[in-house]
């Protein structure tokens, strides 16, 4: 994955009132930590910001008076309903350095018919070089009857990326379409 | 009906009305669902008449999350009551759903008969939605 060159601007003020007056000026408050640093508090451009944020776990090359920092988004902020950035929080990585990232999962090909396919983990848990993260993981589920289910270790992972969470977890399964309509008591996820 | 089975106070003050969803606001389970974009009391008569209709209308193949509970009950005072004399009696149980909550979520093969029962739904609660879809490589 190719790097995204962002100018970001140190950030002196703080609170609510300057992370509002930086968003009326076009830019998205951020903070940058890892590796023992001390937090760096950022501004960056909004749009430039939007765009790379597009795919997911982008490596970003910080431009910081002059200096260049390599750094992932580490947790996205956005309004609920306008969905504009709020804030965002930055690691930085350095090249060679494995990390830890969720990876979408997406799927190929056609179950077999009368089947749904629901996707459990619908990000994948990957250990990887950082300048070299997946954007997508693909899972062939051409034929899948309806009971069956894809497990982290089926999943064929591209080179150089290990599975970092629990192998034996159920990523996506097949299911069987129930005949009678649903109870309440069925179709409730409760409250978090 | 969802109703809660034992409450540690039967009569409640009203819940807030104010302020935007701290939580729930993206899709968790499903490929589509229904995003609250005002704020209101969603009775359980609704959340269940917005579950047949999603059903009904997917009929089979489908599967439906409901994300929300009633868990707020909130009181009536009986027709033609002189004020006073105490809070009336329970009447109905609500969810405060504040601007931005997903609601409900649905996993279903087909956009457009996904799209249709879910505008069927909106069409039962009490305030403007939205349909909300996972996006491609959204996690």
């Amino acid at each position: 994955m190719s790097e995204v060159r962002i100018v970001a601007e140190p950030r002196s003020e703080f609170g609510k009132g300057a992370a509002r007056r930086a968003r009326r000026a076009g830019k998205v408050p951020a903070v940058l930590y890892g590796h023992g640093s001390a937090p760096l508090h950022l501004a960056l451009p909004g749009h430039e910001l939007m765009l790379a944020l597009k795919t997911p776990n982008v490596l970003f090359s910080l431009d910081i008076d002059g200096k260049a920092q390599l750094a992932l988004p580490k947790d996205v902020q956005r309004h609920p309903i306008k969905r504009h950035l709020e804030h965002v929080d930055l690691l930085i990585v350095q090249k060679g350095e494995t990390v830890t990232v969720e990876v979408p999962v997406s799927t190929v090909g056609e179950i077999a018919p009368g089947g749904l396919l629901e996707t459990v983990v619908p990000a994948l848990p990957v250990e990887a070089e950082a300048t070299a993260l997946p954007e997508t993981i693909e899972i062939d589920v051409t034929g899948l009857e309806p009971g069956a289910s894809v497990h982290a270790k089926d999943i064929k992972l591209p080179k150089g990326t290990a599975l970092a969470g629990d192998p034996e977890a159920v990523i996506l399964h097949i299911l069987t379409p129930s005949a009678p309509e649903p109870t309440a008591e069925e179709t409730t996820a409760d409250e978090a | 009906m969802l109703i809660p089975r034992r409450v540690k106070h039967r009569k409640q003050h009203h819940p807030k009305r104010g302020g935007r969803a701290k939580g729930g606001t993206e899709l968790a389970f499903g490929e589509y669902g229904i995003q609250a974009l005002g704020q209101a009391y969603v009775t359980n008569r609704q959340i269940e008449s917005a579950r047949i209709a999603i059903t009904r209308h997917i009929r089979r193949g489908g599967k439906v999350w409901i994300n929300i509970y009633p868990d707020r009950p909130l009181t009536k005072k009986p027709a033609e009551t002189r004020m006073g004399s105490g809070k009336g009696s329970p009447e109905w149980w609500v969810a405060n759903v504040k601007p931005g909550r997903v609601m409900f979520e649905l996993s279903y093969p087909n956009e457009k008969v996904a799209r249709e029962a879910l505008t069927r739904a909106v069409h039962k609660l009490p305030m403007k939605c939205r349909i909300v879809r996972r996006e491609a490589g959204e996690a």
